[in-house]
């Protein structure tokens, strides 16, 4: 089966690859990366089947697999979700078992932690349900083990109990596991400072600036006031006070409502019985 | 009797009592007696008497004197083949009557012949009934014919009749007798049963291929309750069949084609109780391979027929339950799994799928904050098998953070083996959350530093965090004081001058009112009984007219009477 386009050898694309990518050369990496594909696609080996050899399967695998970390690296999720999409099919072939990947726990790992990022629980649950049943089977490896996936399983641990500053300390100590890792920090971030804001402003009657910013993890008192402004809290001598819960009183004239409406649809359920 | 089409009622009666982790044999056969059969009429369904689970006691009971004394010693090998014969005639009647009941009740009839079940019966009950052979009887005979005990010398005579009745049947104007398709998936059936139970699952899973095979054009609605029991062994040998789930080489994966099919197929057809089956099977087949986004697929594309068996739906409930616990839809998981208990079987040694259901309810009621009832972990058939849960639970109401960590890695096999391994693992911030909500309520005013120590966090700073998305989450009334490090608990208000007793209430009173509509729309009435119903009223009405001419005519003499006791009030 030839395995060339106008005299370019699919193992010489990957070779160049591999160099850009150890350049650092993103633009370069992502022309050789197109005609990858273009090479894989005339050998009908961008979707695992019987026909194909595990040799050329294995290529296409890694081929994907750098695609998918470009994406991150340029961040662009809607891509790295599409690479990821492509690359389930060759994890699961069954002609590949015996040889697994390498960078299938990063690429997984990644995924992970788009979908924590973007607030995608049940989905992070999901996936994560799978990989737990599968490692119970390989008996070996656990999730904890795998430092790729133990990264943004702890997060979301933290993040669930609400422990916020080992959220802060893991995305910025050396914990990170790589460095497309470290590009989701800014968003996980941002993330937790809003839901901080959300916290405080229930359970502080008022909060002094400095203390804000160590709460708040930012860096300067201007930044605080900034943010104080932007959540609509009013600022007075250097302390933060947060709005009143308007909910409460309200809540009285609805629950009378509420009773007649169910008295009444028990009378005609009754009436409906009897 | 074509009128029967239309007043094909939902059964919601338990029409099979297998479950997919325990052999049951029902010692409650719900058999009607048998003389009821041969009624013209659509007779009243009469509650199951005693006497017709003679013949298991027969078995069973060994030592019972009473039976002994009462007839000789009945042969339950031939008790098995007369009661398999019996079944045939029952077939054929819901065959000529159109109705589905008398299927079920075969289908019902297994569990007492099952341990009967061996390749010499059911040759000779195979050879017996197929006066002719036709090639369907033949690939059961040879199907059976490599296991033991398998009657030879009779096989081959039988199969050299086929050469000769061929010719006699041209000479005779007699015709054979025909034998109903519904006759040959009985048998075949039997033979699925006989495999799995002797565990014989090469054979079976290929005898099964071949008999969906069969299925697949013959499109007869008295076919559709055999054919999902078809299925369901079908399922059941593949999922033994190694390699087995959850690798993903499992050979259950090669099945989901095939059910898709056959769901396609049933859902055109018509054919409810396939339809149910095929859909549960095929969730069951997503979940062992953790396909959980698959299976939400199914259930959002296809629709559960309303008026499947009561058990179908009692493990669409808890497959559904079980998608959604891990979507972490808390709530909806648990109606589902509340619906699923509800229904499940209440028989003892169809107990399986109770325990299976009621371990998964506990984990998302933890999951959902909520401490399970005390009651539920003392019922005798559940006692043992929900050991380590109960030690859960009591973990994670005390609040032990340590403790719950110690639980989860004890019993992390049996948890996994439970497939709730996943869903106990999320339960560490309820362990904190518990653990938080107590100390809010004992302490007026407690630092921060307090509490971490307590609850074995890892830092002050922590604590200060979780309790503030504690108190946000509304699990706990207080405040925090960042300067001095203490968090300080608001007063608890009366409860019951709030709403919550009208909240709990108001959802029993729709839960009491939503059982009363389905158990109205659920009644069954036997077919003519309204008009007796008719007659009696006329009847009555008469009975009243001619008394109360009795009494305009008595009145005139027992005036006096009755009124005169009033007059002296």
């Amino acid at each position: 089966m030839p395995s060339a386009v106008g005299g370019i050898s699919l193992e010489q694309v990957q070779h160049n690859l591999q160099q850009c990518l150890a350049r650092k050369d993103a633009a370069g990496a992502q022309a050789q990366l197109q005609k990858a594909k273009l090479i894989l696609l005339q050998q009908n080996s961008l979707v695992p089947s019987e026909g194909v050899p595990v040799g050329q399967l294995k290529t296409a695998r890694s081929v994907l697999e750098v695609g998918a970390l470009l994406a991150i690296r340029r961040r662009d999720p809607d891509s790295f979700v599409r690479y990821y999409s492509q690359l389930q099919p060759f994890y699961e072939f069954s002609g590949l078992q015996s040889s697994p990947s390498p960078n299938k726990s990063q690429v997984t790992g990644l995924y992970l932690l788009l979908l924590l990022s973007q607030g995608d629980y049940a989905g992070f649950h999901t996936l994560l349900e799978s990989l737990i049943v599968s490692e119970g089977i390989n008996g070996g490896k656990s999730v904890e083990d795998d430092i790729y996936i133990k990264y943004p399983v702890d997060l979301e641990r933290s993040l669930m109990e609400g422990s916020y500053d080992q959220v802060w300390r893991k995305t910025n100590g050396r914990d990170v596991p790589g460095e497309e890792f470290a590009l989701f920090s800014e968003i996980l971030v941002h993330t937790i400072r809003s839901e901080i804001a959300s916290c405080a402003a229930r359970s502080y009657p008022s909060l002094s600036i400095a203390s804000a910013k160590n709460l708040l993890f930012l860096d300067s008192e201007g930044a605080v006031s900034e943010f104080a402004q932007e959540q609509g809290w009013s600022l007075e001598e250097g302390r933060i006070h947060f709005p009143g819960l308007p909910e409460e009183k309200k809540g009285q004239e609805g629950d009378q409502k509420e009773v007649i409406s169910h008295m009444v649809q028990y009378a005609k359920d009754l009436e409906s019985i009897v | 009797m074509s009128g029967d089409k239309g007043k094909r009622n939902s059964v919601s009666r338990p029409n099979d009592h297998k479950r997919k982790d325990s052999k049951s044999k029902s010692q409650k056969d719900t058999q009607k007696p048998k003389d009821k059969v041969g009624d013209e009429e659509m007779t009243v369904v009469v509650p199951p008497s005693k006497g017709d689970a003679g013949k298991n006691e027969d078995v069973a009971m060994n030592g019972t004197d009473e039976a002994k004394l009462k007839d000789p010693p009945v042969d339950p090998k031939a008790k098995a083949i007369a009661d398999i014969k019996a079944n045939l005639t029952l077939l054929e009647k819901a065959v000529s009557l159109f109705d589905p009941r008398f299927t079920l009740r075969v289908l019902r009839n297994i569990p007492s012949v099952r341990k009967q079940l061996s390749a010499d019966l059911l040759a000779r009950v195979i050879i017996e009934t197929y006066t002719t052979p036709t090639p369907t009887s033949f690939a059961l005979l040879k199907a059976l014919g490599d296991e033991e005990g398998f009657p030879r010398a009779d096989a081959d005579a039988w199969v050299k009749k086929k050469d000769s009745a061929q010719s006699a049947s041209k000479k005779s104007d007699t015709t054979p007798k025909e034998i109903l398709a519904e006759v040959d998936v009985y048998f075949s059936i039997l033979i699925q049963v006989y495999f799995y139970d002797t565990k014989n699952i090469e054979s079976g899973a290929e005898f099964s291929e071949g008999l969906i095979g069969y299925l697949k054009p013959l499109n007869k609605r008295t076919l559709d309750s055999l054919a999902a029991r078809a299925y369901f062994y079908y399922s059941l040998f593949l999922e033994e069949t190694d390699p087995k789930p959850p690798s993903p080489n499992a050979a259950v994966v090669s099945i989901r084609k095939t059910l898709l099919d056959a769901l396609r197929t049933a859902t055109l057809r018509k054919d409810q109780d396939t339809q149910a089956a095929v859909i549960t099977l095929l969730l069951r087949n997503y979940l062992s391979t953790s396909r959980i986004t698959q299976a939400d697929l199914l259930i959002s594309h296809t629709q559960f027929p309303d008026s499947a068996a009561n058990n179908q739906v009692a493990r669409y409930l808890y497959y559904l339950g079980r998608i959604r616990a891990i979507q972490l839809n808390y709530s909806e998981a648990h109606d589902h799994l509340i619906g699923a208990t509800r229904k499940a079987p209440t028989s003892y040694k169809a107990s399986g799928f109770y325990q299976a259901s009621t371990k998964l309810l506990i984990v998302v009621e933890l999951l959902m904050g909520d401490i399970p009832d005390r009651a539920i972990f003392r019922q005798p058939s559940l006692e043992k098998i929900l050991s380590p849960y109960l030690q859960l639970v009591q973990a994670v109401s005390s609040g032990d953070v340590n403790a719950f960590q110690n639980l989860t890695q004890k019993y992390s096999s049996v948890f996994r083996a439970d497939s709730t391994y996943t869903l106990i693992l999320r339960l560490r911030q309820n362990v904190i959350k518990t653990g938080i909500r107590m100390m809010s309520l004992s302490y007026a005013r407690i630092s921060l530093r307090d509490m971490c120590l307590r609850l074995g966090l890892e830092s002050e700073e922590s604590a200060e965090y979780i309790v503030a998305k504690a108190i946000r989450d509304g699990v706990i009334e207080a405040t925090l004081d960042h300067e001095h490090g203490y968090m300080r608990s608001k007063d608890v208000g009366d409860v019951y001058s709030s709403n919550e007793p009208f909240d709990a209430y108001s959802s029993r009173i729709r839960a009491c009112l939503a059982l009363h509509d389905e158990s109205v729309k659920a009644m069954r009435f036997p077919m003519n009984q309204h008009r007796l119903e008719l007659k009696k009223a006329q009847e009555a009405r008469e009975r009243e007219r001619e008394l109360a001419k009795e009494i305009v005519d008595g009145e005139i003499d027992e005036e006096d009477g009755p009124g005169g006791d009033f007059e002296g009030i």
